[in-house]
């Protein structure tokens, strides 16, 4: 409680609270744009966050990811368009609902339903990660080299797309990251005598290429036309929803949120598969299951609880261990690293200040959120008027900005344009970027946790698997590796193409 | 017989780890302390080098575009029609423009030439609207980055004078 209120007391100061609302508040906007996702905004505000405090800049970003999920509410009532991917299911009944006149209900449950998630995540987050912490510490280089390796391949597992080429991609990442000088030996490797890839490959070129480039790339070849928005209600009484909708919507919420929290924690799963779950579940326990996709207030109701209660669930193996759960978080993970904090279970012992500060400004965020989201809806559906031929040379201006500032090196903006092109290619035949980001951002501590066991085991594969905790990450990786080979039975669904539609526009 | 994008794309894949296992194989495997600086990429390169393999084998080729899939069957290269494909040519001028800029013309000269590209002869917006948001972007971005939250930009000519201009002005 001691380091809580420490928190409070770091988010409460003046600049610290501007950073959180320009976090969320940019998380909003790009919720709500369809084509710019968290993803590309975290990796072109990376390289700017350099010069900040790390605590206000670790607080920015984070306000950008669990800002999103409200952002991305209002396009998917509204337009029926997900603005980002884990409002996919919401398109389903919230539109419906918009529809039926009840845009004002649906975004008003939608609101507070991520409120009360978002709220209760965090509590979750800040009473589960002391313990996690604690238990985490006990881990040697050989539990953590098969933690990460079974988090990368459930990662691959839940990827959307051919499971093969998730594998391949998370390789890749792990390949990129080798690149430059040995961490151990300090010898330079996979450099191809380039002297700019000795220092290794930069994660803003490489993230602001493969989603800030690409992203542009394929923006351009989309056909321009005019989005169709149902109407907003105008006052703030017109966001309440009636007795009848509020009694329907109490148990989807706590169910979304219990079941978001937890998918949330696991690699890979995160707030995508956290709504289409709690969709599934709901569906299951409706005594109406005829209503669903025909505006059911559970169906709405549920699945933006588990976003948001996910988007939570997500910072806790990312501050407690240092795993992340997801390409979003494997950002947060650099950012951490970029300022020199490596966070795991000694953080919240060496870095009190940034580890509560994190923890209350998601608090104070979801706040800031809720007062955003209700009133200014409206102005916010405005922004959805930004034509493509003013938004792009503005992202492709704070991509050079980006990419340029990291090391004042042109050769980065080069790297960055490659990426680019060969992420628009990648994503065209159907590869998970996203993985690619986290098995980069992983590689490193991978390596050095794998060269450490077998350093102690004189090269013997067995500390590998010589505990039951390591045993037990041996089995889920080689189970999950070998489903990457079993092709999908299962004919691609309405929601398999939403999703397909939204990862496209948004790269998750 | 005519190899697939898809097929293209695996082989590339497959070409790229097995030049990274030619570098890693330069590098020692095994030292006196431990695994040497070689071992680790020479797996993950030879592990990407068979996943390239197989989804070379088992792919089947371009997807056709799904029904309710619109975003993507637009986004797509092969089916976007000649002003899309025209829209796209110029982007990627842009983006040379964009690195070219970046190494020998500095910060205010790349974002003009790069929103220009992009606005008047990708998108084509008029040349009054192109130039005021060219100035406003560039303008922004000198002072709201480079001035304000110092971040380092790419120095040409015309940076050098804004500059001195600024400090003629007393602002630096």
């Amino acid at each position: 409680m001691e380091g809580l209120l420490g928190g409070f007391a770091t988010v409460f100061q003046p600049a610290t609270l501007m950073y959180c609302f320009i976090g969320v508040f940019l998380g909003t906007v790009v919720g709500i744009l369809p084509g710019l996702g968290p993803l590309t905004t975290i990796a072109l505000l990376l390289p700017i966050t350099y010069k900040m405090d790390v605590t206000s800049a670790i607080i920015m970003l984070s306000g950008i990811y669990y800002g999103v999920a409200y952002g991305g509410t209002i396009t998917s009532v509204l337009m029926r368009i997900p603005g980002e991917a884990s409002s996919v299911v919401t398109c389903l009944d919230g539109y419906e609902m918009a529809r039926k006149g009840r845009a004002g209900a649906a975004l008003g449950i939608a609101a507070i339903g991520s409120f009360v998630a978002g709220t209760i995540g965090v509590v979750a987050v800040s009473y589960l990660s002391p313990p996690l912490s604690r238990w985490v510490l006990a881990f040697g280089p050989a539990e953590y080299a098969m933690v990460m390796l079974a988090g990368l391949s459930l990662v691959t597992y839940f990827s959307s797309g051919s499971r093969l080429k998730a594998l391949l991609m998370a390789g890749f990442g792990l390949l990129l990251g080798t690149v430059g000088s040995d961490p151990l030996a300090a010898t330079p490797r996979l450099t191809f005598g380039v002297f700019h890839l000795t220092g290794g490959i930069d994660l803003a070129p490489l993230a602001i290429g493969l989603f800030g480039i690409s992203e542009v790339l394929s923006m351009v070849l989309r056909k321009k036309e005019k989005m169709q928005v149902l109407a907003p209600p105008s006052s703030l009484l017109g966001f309440m929803p009636n007795r009848e909708e509020a009694r329907r919507s109490v148990g989807p919420v706590a169910r979304g949120t219990v079941l978001g929290f937890i998918v949330g924690l696991i690699p890979g799963g995160g707030a995508v598969l956290a709504t289409f779950l709690s969709y599934a579940v709901e569906k299951k326990l409706s005594k109406h299951p005829e209503q669903f996709g025909k505006g059911a207030v559970e169906g709405l109701a549920g699945p933006e609880s588990a976003n948001n209660s996910g988007t939570a669930g997500a910072f806790v193996p990312l501050l407690c261990m240092g795993v992340p759960a997801n390409a979003i978080t494997a950002l947060l993970l650099g950012a951490f690293m970029i300022h020199g904090v490596a966070p795991g279970p000694t953080i919240m012992e060496r870095q009190p200040e940034l580890f509560w500060g994190v923890i209350a400004s998601m608090y104070v965020g979801n706040v800031m959120l809720l007062i955003l989201n209700l009133p200014l809806v409206g102005l916010f559906v405005k922004i959805l008027d930004v034509p493509r031929a003013w938004l792009a040379p503005i992202i492709l201006t704070v991509c050079l900005i980006g990419v340029y500032s990291t090391n004042s090196a042109a050769m980065d903006v080069l790297l960055a344009v490659m990426f680019g092109v060969i992420g628009y290619i990648l994503r065209r035949y159907g590869y998970d970027l996203g993985i690619v980001i986290l098995a980069y951002v992983l590689g490193v501590i991978f390596e050095r946790s794998v060269r450490q066991a077998l350093a102690i085991s004189d090269g013997d594969l067995g500390i590998f698997v010589s505990s039951p905790l390591t045993i037990t990450f041996a089995v889920i990786t080689a189970v999950l590796v070998g489903l990457a080979f079993v092709p999908r039975k299962r004919a691609p669904g309405p929601a398999d193409a939403a999703i397909a539609a939204a990862e496209v526009s948004q790269v998750k | 017989m005519t190899i697939s994008g898809a097929r293209w794309t695996a082989l590339g894949l497959f070409c790229a780890a097995a030049a990274a296992l030619w570098q890693a194989t330069k590098l020692s495997r095994w030292g006196f302390d431990g695994p040497g600086p070689g071992l680790y990429p020479q797996v993950i390169a030879t592990i990407c080098m068979a996943l390239a393999l197989l989804v070379l084998a088992l792919d089947k080729g371009d997807p056709a575009p799904v029904a309710t899939d619109d975003d993507e069957a637009v986004a797509r290269y092969d089916m976007a029609g000649p002003q899309e494909r025209r829209t796209f040519h110029l982007y990627l001028l842009a983006l040379a423009v964009l690195v070219a800029g970046s190494w020998f013309a500095g910060f205010i000269v790349t974002s003009l030439a790069v929103t220009i590209i992009s606005m008047r002869f990708a998108e084509g917006v008029s040349w009054r609207a192109t130039l005021i948001t060219a100035a406003v972007i560039a303008l922004s971005g000198v002072i709201l980055f480079g001035w304000l939250l110092q971040v380092s930009l790419p120095e040409g000519p015309a940076d050098l004078a804004f500059r001195a201009l600024l400090r003629h002005g007393g602002l630096l």
